[in-house]
């Protein structure tokens, strides 16, 4: 049987954390925002080298802003996090340590990543400035519209989960 | 409702499947999704991976709630159930599709609307900051101009009182025409940011309002005349002589929209009519319009001509800052009432307004009965033979030279000069100055910081010397924050000479 591990995809909602499922999965974007309730699951096989493959089984959990308000259900056997946030509405990242505190409560010796999504819409530099201001550390900024590092962030923790 | 509910209940599917400790299926009712025995639920769809970590850690049972599965591509959003038996698991599957999206829609919506509202919070504050960049660069822009305009106009004034040839005269009067109109342009700029900033704020004084039609009477009799026109003034005879309000800005208002009549007629007249609407406790509404012969607007351009910086393209031989009407509409916004416009092109143009103003009780009855001309220009003329010791305390040098030709000029003082905040209480303790000359901007301590000392310091004859503070920044609230350090008076630059004159006898 193929190894399979399971990544969590949470954060706020409005995010774009299906967006970035849908980017890395189908390789596509769509500017209609669904909002997603629940969860949905969806696998992708990532190839390391010849023969050496891992399926990733993606749950997109509906955003919320109350990260404490997840159902532990949901979490249950997982190997990886994504913290995904906006960086264009600081509402998403303005309580990120917190939220970041109550992931780890619940899933404490799990790696978790910390993605800023949406960087298609703003300055990089003046971004930084910012998490710099307010101690925000993150793993990848992305942007599910181009499509940029996206792959590199899922890959990056696809190795790490292995 | 409450059937509603009963009825998804009553019709929803419910999927029993019956699998071994290794997820392998040993029986499915099929009640709607068609799956084969023998195979291993992890088929059905990727969600019973998670089988895996259940498997061997479950107890009695756990719930998923609204899980998005697809099967034979049809998607279903459902509730399932794992449930340890004797012989393997229990899984049942509950199809609350119905349900689900029926919520989804509500959370569409509501997170729709946050995030929106959220959007529009950072736009706003984008644009406040944009408009407090403006503002500032604005205000410290037109700052650095007022220093280098005093000593033009102050400069080409005194020019302008020595012997001249002709030529010279003309080009003198070239020079003149062209800084008052920089002036203009200058306060312009600086009423536009002030409304558009909400820095503004309307100052509640009885003034009569015969006087101000005077002043405007005798200003566009003069006005119009150079330009080959006539002008008319019409009031009515109800109209009260005193009111209660911004005289300063009721006469900006007026003279805006007289100017820019001015400015579109060629020929014929402009009329400013005066009529009284009605009163209603102690306020009087009149209404005020502007008519003129000129060149008219078509209604295409009724809504951009109150814009900042908009001039019609006909305007091309008169210049301006294009703020004249903009402004209008902003002050008319502050005093609760609205610019009204008709007009055609060919046939001229009619600005009117409403406005309520308050009537103090003591002069409500007193009609106006005339508008003789009178002087409004204060004499500076003063009968003494005193000389006063003045300290200037200015480290502009172009502004220096003014002020001393201007004030030595005037045969009535003696001028001591510091160019440096830090130096001014030095020159207190050791000279008697009856009275100070203090810029803003000195430098290593700011005048209006000097002022503070000065007034904390504990010798009375240093202590009480009247300050007069002369200042670049022109906002109300600056001229508020300097005389509340203690200045007695302020004074904008660029000054006009009489006026400062007869400000510092008035405070020595």
């Amino acid at each position: 049987m193929q190894l399979s591990k399971k990544i969590v995809v949470l954060g706020h909602f409005g995010v774009g954390k299906t967006s970035l499922i849908r980017r890395f999965v189908e390789n596509s974007f769509s500017d209609n925002y669904k909002v997603s309730i629940g969860v949905h699951i969806t696998k992708k096989v990532v190839e390391f080298e010849v023969e050496d493959t891992m399926s990733l089984i993606l749950w997109d959990l509906e955003g919320t802003d109350e990260i404490k308000t997840i159902r532990d259900a949901y979490l249950l056997g997982t190997h990886g996090v994504v913290f995904v946030f906006d960086v264009t509405r600081p509402s998403t990242f303005q309580s990120l340590n917190t939220d970041l505190e109550i992931i780890k409560s619940k899933l404490p010796t799990t790696p978790l990543f910390v993605v800023g999504n949406k960087v298609d819409l703003v300055v990089v530099s003046e971004l930084e400035t910012l998490f710099k201001e307010n101690n925000i550390k993150t793993n990848f900024l992305t942007s599910a519209k181009t499509g940029d590092t996206v792959n590199d962030m899922f890959f990056e923790l696809a190795k790490l989960i292995k | 409702m409450l059937k509603k509910f009963q009825q998804e209940y009553a019709t929803k599917n419910v999927q029993f499947i019956l699998t071994d400790f290794e997820g392998t299926i040993l029986e499915s009712d099929q009640a709607f999704l068609a799956i084969k025995s023998n195979s291993h639920l992890i088929d059905i769809h990727p969600f019973f991976e998670c089988f895996i970590s259940i498997k061997d850690t479950l107890e009695d049972e756990i719930v998923f709630n609204c899980v998005h599965i697809v099967v034979d591509n049809n998607e279903y959003v459902t509730d399932i159930q794992f449930s340890k038996k004797d012989v393997g698991f229990l899984v049942v599957i509950s199809d609350y599709t119905s349900h689900y999206i029926a919520y989804q829609a509500i959370a569409q919506t509501r997170n729709e609307s946050i995030i929106n509202g959220e959007l529009i919070t950072i736009k706003n504050a984008e644009l406040e900051e944009r408009e407090r960049f403006k503002n500032l660069f604005i205000r410290n822009f037109s700052h650095e101009l007022r220093n280098p305009l005093t000593s033009i106009i102050s400069i080409t004034k005194i020019i302008s009182s020595t012997s001249l040839t002709s030529e010279q005269e003309n080009m003198i009067q070239f020079l003149q025409e062209s800084n008052a109109n920089l002036k203009l342009l200058l306060e312009d700029i600086l009423s536009i940011s002030m409304i558009s900033s909400g820095r503004l704020k309307l100052s509640e004084n009885v003034f009569s309002l015969s006087q101000l039609f005077e002043l405007i009477t005798f200003t566009y009799n003069t006005k119009t005349a150079s330009k080959g026109l006539s002008f008319e003034i019409n009031i009515d005879k109800k109209a009260p002589d005193y009111v209660e309000g911004d005289r300063l800005r009721l006469y900006q208002v007026l003279t805006n929209l007289l100017d820019n009549a001015l400015k579109y007629t060629n020929e014929g007249k402009i009329t400013l009519n005066i009529t009284f609407n009605q009163k209603r406790a102690n306020k009087v509404n009149m209404r005020f319009e502007v008519l003129d012969s000129g060149i008219g607007i078509s209604k295409d351009n009724f809504e951009t001509i109150f814009e900042s910086f908009t001039q019609l393209k006909t305007a091309t031989e008169n210049p301006g800052s294009g703020l004249g009407l903009s402004i209008v509409k902003g002050l008319l916004d502050l005093m609760n009432s609205e610019i009204k416009i008709s007009s055609s092109i060919g046939e001229g143009s009619n600005f009117y307004f409403d406005i309520s103003l308050k009537q103090p009780l003591q002069t409500s009855t007193k009609p106006i009965l005339n508008t003789n001309k009178k002087s409004t220009k204060k004499s500076s003329k003063r009968k003494t033979d005193k000389k006063y010791r003045i300290l200037l305390a200015e480290d502009d040098i172009n502004v220096q030279t003014v002020l001393f030709k201007l004030l030595l000029n005037t045969g009535y003082f003696y001028i001591d000069l510091v160019n440096d905040g830090a130096l001014v209480m030095e020159k207190l303790i050791n000279d008697d100055y009856d009275l100070i000359l203090m810029d803003i901007n000195l430098p290593n301590v700011m005048g209006d910081e000097v002022t503070r000392l000065i007034r904390d310091f504990p010798f009375k004859n240093i202590k009480k010397i009247p300050i007069i503070g002369l200042t670049g920044y022109s906002f109300e609230d600056d001229f508020a924050g300097f005389k509340k350090a203690g200045m007695n008076a302020v004074i904008a630059k660029p000054f006009d000479d009489q006026d400062l004159i007869g400000l510092i006898f008035k405070h020595l």
